[in-house]
């Protein structure tokens, strides 16, 4: 299998060279000459790799998958600047597609693409689509939490007094602190991160460390994205003893999050690209998302993961994601505060 | 007359002079490949100083003058200094021990001592978690840094103690002298090199390491130029605070040269005739194999319970089509980098082994001091060379490159090591014989060094079979080694799933550890060119 690999590797690149000496012009690829594109992608390939397949069937084109954490991607990508082999590049989060828009690396989508996905989702300089949704929830034990608490600011109070697990490298819970920063400000946002350390907050590596933790009995709830509960029961092979919870409608702690996807301004094959990402954002490809990643749909209307509210329902807060790239300042902040 | 006596004269100095030009042709030969070698490997520092340049002054002020700089670099050296610290006391004393007290299975005791190495750090360092849940800080990383490195130390030792001259020893004995004043005014004084370049390798590996730190969340220098990267992009950023990393194993190669431009003027060669003294005593012997079992309970029997656990728990079928493919791909790429980092360290090694000039011995130590720096850097850096080569980027053959760069320092600390075992003076009476060099380095240097160069490249190998952060940047698009196979299982918390690839990379990383281990071996090759030369 790996010879053969390397062999097509060899000659694909061969073939992308020569067609780079050839001269096509960018953007008007024809697509029935392209038979492969490299996408460069930030999601996990136990998650991903089923809908990849889904499309090579469907579209005859091969997918030459290179698997990786989202910022080191990106960060790669920068480096690779106008010679990236990567066509696309499907991240985690909204922040490492907002750096590589930044250098101006990604190519302004074309109207027909992803047109169904609401705007809030969709880069405004139309560099990236959102694809998928993920809620910032609370993740409790119901069993052991009396009171829910309706706003992030409550975690401060005396009732979970070290029940609270957060993840501070994490980058999305780091996205969430970002959106603190931007609409109460550093002060408001610093002054609730050191609440929270009074109030004995517990510190994890991940998100999936908290919900297991919150099974096991060491807390009674967590700071994660929605869909964790599911990756942690699936990877421990059982039930577990954690649910869901959101706060009231419009506190930050409800925020959403997308992983999303851009085309490279150095691929030879843009239009094949968006025919993924078409692929990606439809209604159906859309709804299988919902139903095995567990994932929300970005579509109007869409059904919702099993058991949650619908994405317009949770009343989530109103937030540029483009303006969460660079968290610079939020990071400063957790230093300052001594969660990093 | 005047003109056949000129004429004579002009022949035979131009026959001199010919020898003289070919030997400096050759020579100037040597020093340009060690000049492509050093700007290779240089290539990283370069990038680095290219980034850091591009990111404002004053920001650049900022970033070296904040807080938490200080912190980390702090919690860097406190970190190095231990583990050099602990490494030093516990793997000097351990291999002193094997050396000198009768043991029973002495060559199969010094196993378990390397074995460490076939081990990842991620994973031993996971393994630990599981175990002790909650583990985590300062401490465990010393612990787990230390256990890890080891076996550095003990293997530099042993090859220090098979060089000393047993005749000294059986004289200071029958002076009267105790075995600890022995041990430190005879033995030590000549391995004290050999004891650095293992100290050396450790204080690196410490500072380059990723995988330990991040787990057990300590903020040491790497896992803030990882922050930098990940958290803000900032690409400026991370560069300024990986020069400071290269400030600080400077130091720590500036220190190495110290003690080993101390310990030359000692180091004796082995007398070919010396009998192994050894020292016979109840109490030692028992604390050795105490030292020995907790070592092999720590480092080797909890982490393959813990893998062997998740194995055993993991209900999703095993690929095997996978497995294998995956356990092929990380033979053959570390294969190739063990193969280019010996092509590239031997203009180096030839070099070192004659009078060692100022460049050659710069050229090893710049070599030395980019050692030091993380995976995430030096991928970077290959990433922004190599994606400007076409098809040549994303190879194997790339990445393999990238590994020799990577770990190319293991193979000319070991080549050194053992080329301080060519007695100079051999080299004077074949070349006064009128022996050419080449005809020098494959009679007398080669027989000599090849243990250290076979060990050397053995390491290079073994550390390439665990890469991960240069892996994952330059790996050919789809192709997939056991470290890529177990980070992606780990990355989505499938740690069951990540078991089976986890013990296969700790099974094959232990043939080439028994082949490290097995010094008998090496001193017989070099027992028997000795003699076959006194014939």
């Amino acid at each position: 299998m790996t010879p053969k690999h390397r062999i097509g590797l060899v000659l694909g690149a061969a073939v992308i060279s020569i067609s780079t000496l050839t001269g096509c012009s960018s953007g008007s690829d024809q697509a029935k000459d392209v038979t492969e594109i490299t996408v460069y992608s930030g999601r996990a390939e136990e998650f991903i790799a089923p809908f990849f397949a889904e499309w090579e069937a469907k579209s005859g084109i091969k997918l030459n998958v290179r698997y990786g954490d989202s910022a080191e991607l990106a960060a790669q990508i920068l480096e690779e600047g106008e010679n990236s082999p990567a066509d696309l590049f499907l991240s985690q989060d909204a922040g490492s597609l907002g750096a590589v828009s930044s250098e101006g690396l990604f190519t302004k989508l074309t109207s027909n693409v992803a047109s169904e996905i609401p705007a809030k989702y969709v880069a405004a300089n139309r560099n990236w689509v959102g694809v998928t949704g993920r809620a910032r929830v609370f993740a409790y034990a119901p069993d052991r939490v009396k009171t829910l608490p309706l706003s992030v600011a409550d975690l401060t109070k005396p009732a979970y007094k070290g029940q609270v697990g957060i993840a501070p490298t994490n980058s999305s819970f780091q996205a969430f602190v970002a959106a603190l920063v931007e609409n109460k400000g550093q002060e408001f946002t610093k002054s609730w991160l050191e609440g929270l350390q009074d109030n004995g907050v517990k510190i994890y590596a991940k998100n999936s460390a908290i919900v297991e933790a919150i099974d096991k009995g060491e807390i009674s709830l967590g700071l994660v994205n929605h869909y964790y509960i599911w990756e942690v029961s699936e990877a421990l092979g059982r039930d577990i003893n954690v649910k869901n919870g959101f706060f009231v409608a419009g506190d930050l702690g409800n925020l959403i999050n997308v992983s999303g996807a851009g085309v490279l301004a150095s691929s030879k094959k843009q239009s094949t690209a968006e025919e993924l990402i078409n692929f990606l954002t439809s209604a159906v490809t859309q709804n299988e998302f919902v139903e095995k990643t567990h994932e929300y749909s970005l579509l109007e209307g869409a059904k919702q993961p099993e058991g949650l509210p619908a994405l317009l329902e949770i009343g989530a807060p109103t937030i540029d994601l483009d303006s969460l790239k660079n968290i610079l300042i939020t990071q400063n902040i957790l230093v300052e505060v001594g969660l990093l | 007359m005047q003109t056949t006596y000129s004429g004579r004269t002009h022949s035979s100095t131009s026959a001199l002079s010919k020898s003289a030009r070919n030997q400096s042709a050759s020579k100037l030969a040597l020093r340009s490949a060690v000049g492509i070698v050093l700007f290779l490997s240089t290539v990283p520092i370069i990038y680095l100083f290219i980034r850091a340049a591009q990111k404002p002054f004053g920001q650049t002020i900022d970033l070296l003058f904040r807080e938490k700089t200080s912190r980390v670099l702090g919690t860097t050296a406190i970190l190095v200094l231990a583990v050099v610290v602990l490494t030093l006391l516990i793997g000097v004393t351990l291999a002193s021990a094997l050396h000198f007290i009768r043991l029973p299975f002495r060559s199969l005791l010094i196993i378990p001592t390397v074995l460490p190495l076939a081990i990842p750090s991620y994973v031993f360092t996971y393994t630990w978690i599981a175990f002790i849940p909650g583990f985590s800080g300062t401490f465990a990383a010393i612990f787990i840094l230390t256990l890890s490195t080891l076996p550095y130390v003990i293997l530099a030792t042993l090859a220090g103690l098979r060089s000393v001259d047993e005749s000294q020893i059986e004289v200071a004995r029958s002076l009267g002298l105790t075995n600890t004043e022995i041990f430190l005014r005879v033995v030590l004084p000549q391995i004290k090199g050999y004891i650095s370049a293992g100290v050396l390798l450790t204080a690196l590996y410490t500072l380059s390491d990723f995988g330990a730190v991040s787990l057990l969340n300590v903020e040491s220098l790497t896992v803030t130029i990882q922050n930098l990267y990940r958290a803000s992009y900032d690409r400026g950023a991370a560069a300024v605070i990986a020069l400071v990393l290269i400030a600080f194993s400077t130091i720590v190669v500036i220190i190495d040269d110290r003690v080993k431009n101390r310990a030359k003027a000692g180091e004796a060669v082995k007398a070919p005739t010396s009998k192994k003294v050894f020292i016979e005593s109840k109490g030692t012997r028992f604390f050795t194999l105490l030292l020995l079992a907790v070592l092999f309970i720590l480092s080797i029997v909890i982490p393959f319970i813990v893998l062997i656990t998740r194995f055993l728990d993991n209900r999703v079928a095993i690929n095997w089509p996978d497995l294998l493919s995956a356990s092929l791909s990380t033979l053959l790429v570390a294969a190739i980098g063990a193969m280019i980092a010996l092509v590239l360290a031997a203009p180096l090694g030839i070099l070192l082994s004659g009078r060692s000039d100022k460049f050659t011995r710069f050229a090893q130590r710049i070599i030395t001091i980019g050692h030091g720096l993380p995976g995430v850097v030096v991928g970077l850096a290959l990433v922004s060379v190599g994606s400007k080569l076409g098809v040549i980027y994303q190879s194997i053959f790339f990445l393999g490159f990238a590994y020799a760069l990577l770990f190319l320092a293991k193979l000319v600390a070991s080549i050194n090591a053992s080329l301080a075992r060519v007695p100079s003076g051999i080299k004077d009476v074949a070349t006064s014989l009128g022996a050419n060099p080449w005809a020098i380095i494959k009679k007398v240097v080669a027989p000599i060094a090849a243990p250290g160069i076979s060990l050397g490249t053995i390491l290079v190998f073994l550390t390439a079979m665990k890469e991960l952060p240069v892996t994952l940047m330059l790996r050919p698009t789809g192709f997939e080694t056991l470290a890529t196979e177990i980070w992606s299982s780990a990355a989505i918390n499938r740690f069951n799933e990540a078991a089976p690839y986890a013990l296969i990379l700790v099974l094959i990383a232990a043939l080439p550890t028994f082949l490290i281990s097995r010094p008998d071996k090496a001193d017989r090759m070099f027992a028997n060119e000795s003699m076959g030369s006194e014939k």
